[in-house]
């Protein structure tokens, strides 16, 4: 009997210990995850509780204006609405990705998150992680404040799932000075850019710089080139069944892209850098173009090559394309979580925040490529002639295509992105690229 | 049996806890992530069963998926094949170094240093000459600028330049384990020897590699696992680029998993390098175990 006792105490000190053991580590999983989404509620007696919103965003960099931008709006937030706490949880574009599709696959989507548009927000839409945000877009006039069908980018079924940061086109940089240098002038058309790529080389000077480690960089360029020699929408055919990769429009379009790599356009090495990276040749006056997205813009000029770089459209190849037809990409945006504790309340705050996003971005020198209309003269709030140029653009939009990964599924999307990363490391026969992408896409339906 | 004079329900008691945890955190998962491998999953939205279909897609139609894996075996074999030699420094080390203990500090060094950081210092100097890359201004300074490479962008000599950081960030650490184990090997037996006339080398043949294996086993065993689960440094070096030439099994399960959002064949990917390290742990335990009682 005593013997049993003994047991029976190591039992429940084992119990106890393994418990506490248990409550802690479940403690701590709350906190790192869901941020303590609602810290106090049940414990909570009767007065009202102060709730957490976590707001998940791809800002972390203190050098660049968005980020002071938003905690600047956030503060502001906090203060009129008393109890209320926005939690910032500010990552890389690349780890946010990966840690939204772990939180997404536990049901953890924190109250407000990043998503892309289109087909990379899809499978969190079907999964129905996201609250429709059609009566929020509504209140305070908010959906006028974008611009005109930038939200279709982002709507399924006649539901709206999200709000986009910004809206770009693919465009090219050039480095005013090093194109004087060699004497060379704005390509209007492909086969010039080649020659003004050999020109460039001839005289020492690095063409083009690109990130290719991130594999979209160099997709986002082909894409361009395949815009031209098909025009838009070739990639919906495809999934419509209309056409393969093995049609001439896109065999065409990987051999002038051939040739654009073989004229030895980009650096050295271009595989082992980072989009960063890349960017930073040009930034820093080391590569005379530099083929890239609106949002470039405003890093640019904030970098030592300022008020000597200009902009071009991407030229017609082989005579074919328009130019005005240009690589539009929908920002990245803010969605909220359909099991959000506190719907109303998140609600209620990113519509704030929309409303002063333009505001805002306009003062930090942000304002260009935003999705939503700003108020304000661009001129006189001493934005840079570049800047001016790229909003000029902006105007000439004509329609144009979506990124590869916008449009695909993720498995097709990485077949392509490989095998186009393939073409900065070796040459490839282009029937052998159309197959490699028609397999991926077959593989993937 | 009953030497302990404690019942066994007792000590099933005190190992309970323990095997708990151990079994929730290690077993769970492998089979959790076992029965995913036979679904077809985004890893978000609904998932179908599809029995061993992703295994016959990983095996018969996967491109990347086989020479993953023999890059992966590969690396394994060279981290092993890194071992005999770090135990014939240590030996050397042992005899001919009069305060050796700091050359094997500065040799663990690296192991200190995060794999991001590493990553990111080979990087550069792996880096074309013209972008600053250290090894290449090096070889075109001393005349031999027909070796140079893109050391990181040639898919062909890609790997091997990732093998070797691996080897040279990893050498101070099996150094300091095989250092340790040859210095725990008491004097008086090579004192004995050397009156009986073994010396040198001699001694080394007959005395340390016998006495040392149990310790040569650690080594090799960490070594072998280690690189196959090898991710970090692929990750920040190359991402598996230039077009999966760098690609491993862990670094292919990533892709497939996040990029791709096959979570589903992702873990399938996940089972079998489960499987390759279970047997491969077997079959060096039992070559180790017959060399062991041969010495022994």
């Amino acid at each position: 009997m005593n013997k049993m006792n003994g047991i029976l105490k190591v039992v429940m000190a084992g119990t106890l210990a393994l418990s506490l053991a248990a409550c802690g580590a479940n403690n701590g999983n709350n906190e790192g995850t869901n941020t303590g989404t609602n810290a106090g509620t049940d414990n909570g007696g009767g007065k009202k509780e102060d709730i957490t919103i976590t707001f998940q965003n791809i800002y972390p960099d203190p050098t660049d204006p968005k980020n002071g931008m938003i905690k600047k709006i956030v503060a502001q937030y906090e203060k009129d609405h008393p109890g209320v706490k926005i939690e910032l949880d500010s990552l890389n574009t690349d780890q946010q990705k990966v840690k939204l599709k772990t939180q997404a696959a536990s049901r953890e989507v924190p109250d407000i998150t990043i998503v892309n548009p289109a087909a990379q927000m899809k499978p969190f839409v079907d999964a129905k992680l996201f609250a429709p945000l059609n009566d929020m877009v509504a209140e305070n006039g908010l959906k006028d404040t974008f611009q005109e069908g930038i939200l279709d980018f982002y709507s399924f079924d006649d539901n709206l799932y999200a709000l986009p940061d910004g809206n770009n086109i693919g465009l090219v940089y050039y480095n005013k000075e090093l194109f004087d240098q060699a004497g060379v002038k704005v390509p209007t058309t492909f086969e010039e850019m080649v020659q003004v790529v050999k020109d460039l080389k001839a005289k020492g000077i690095q063409p083009m710089a690109i990130g290719e480690k991130d594999t979209w960089t160099g997709s986002f360029l082909f894409m361009n080139v395949l815009l031209r020699t098909n025009g838009p929408g070739f990639l919906q055919e495809v999934i419509d069944g209309k056409k393969t990769f093995e049609d001439p429009a896109f065999t065409e379009a990987v051999d002038a892209f051939q040739s654009l790599i073989q004229a030895g356009a980009f650096q050295e090495g271009a595989t082992s850098f980072d989009y960063n990276a890349g960017e930073n040749l040009f930034k820093t006056g080391k590569a005379a173009m530099y083929y890239m997205g609106s949002w470039a813009t405003g890093g640019i000029e904030t970098s030592s090559v300022n008020g000597k770089v200009g902009v071009f459209k991407f030229p017609t190849v082989n005579g074919k394309g328009d130019v005005n037809e240009f690589m539009l990409a929908p920002g990245s945006a803010f969605a909220i979580s359909a099991d959000s504790k506190h719907l109303e309340e998140t609600k209620d705050f990113l519509n704030y925040f929309m409303l002063n996003f333009p505001k805002e971005a306009f003062e930090v020198k942000g304002a260009v490529g935003l999705a939503q209309k700003v108020e304000g003269d661009f001129k006189a709030a001493g934005y840079s002639d570049m800047a001016m140029e790229v909003l000029g653009m902006f105007k000439d939009v004509k329609g144009g295509d979506l990124a590869f990964d916008n449009t695909m599924n993720p498995g097709t999307a990485q077949g392509h992105l490989t095998s186009i990363q393939n073409l900065f490391v070796q040459k490839m026969e282009s029937a052998k690229v159309s197959k490699e992408h028609q397999s991926a896409y077959d593989s993937n339906k | 049996m009953n030497v302990l004079k404690v019942s066994k329900f007792t000590i099933a008691l005190f190992v309970l806890p323990c095997l708990l945890l151990y079994v929730l955190l290690v077993f769970v998962p492998i089979i959790v992530s076992m029965y995913s491998g036979l679904l077809e999953w985004n890893g978000i939205g609904e998932s179908t069963f599809v029995g061993l279909a992703n295994f016959k897609t990983m095996f018969f139609d996967d491109a990347v998926f086989w020479p993953s894996v023999r890059r992966t075996l590969m690396f394994a074999v060279f981290s092993m094949a890194e071992i005999p030699v770090v135990l014939f420094i240590a030996i050397l080390l042992n005899r001919y170094v009069k305060k050796p203990n700091f050359l094997v500090s500065s040799y663990f060094l690296p192991i200190i240093l995060s794999v991001v950081i590493i990553g990111q210092l080979w990087k550069t100097i792996y880096n074309p000459a013209s972008m600053g890359g250290m090894l290449n201004q090096v070889l075109e300074a001393i005349g031999l600028g027909s070796w140079t490479q893109a050391w990181l962008t040639d898919p062909s000599i890609a790997m091997y330049s990732l093998y070797f950081v691996a080897l040279w960030q990893y050498f101070g650490y099996h150094l300091l384990i095989q250092f340790t184990g040859i210095q725990n090997i008491p004097a008086d037996v090579y004192e004995a020897a050397k009156i009986d006339g073994a010396d040198g080398l001699k001694a080394d043949w007959y005395i340390t590699f016998p006495m040392n294996i149990p310790i040569f086993k650690i080594s090799i065993v960490l070594a072998f696992i280690g690189s196959l689960q090898a991710f970090d440094l692929t990750m920040v070096m190359t991402g598996g680029g230039p077009a999966h030439a760098t690609d491993l099994i862990s670094t292919h399960m990533y892709n497939m998993s996040f990029l791709s959002m096959k979570y589903g064949y992702g873990s399938a990917i996940a089972a079998f390098l489960v499987l390759v390290c279970l047997v491969a742990t077997f079959i060096i335990n039992f070559i180790f175990g017959r060399v062991e009682r041969k010495y022994t």
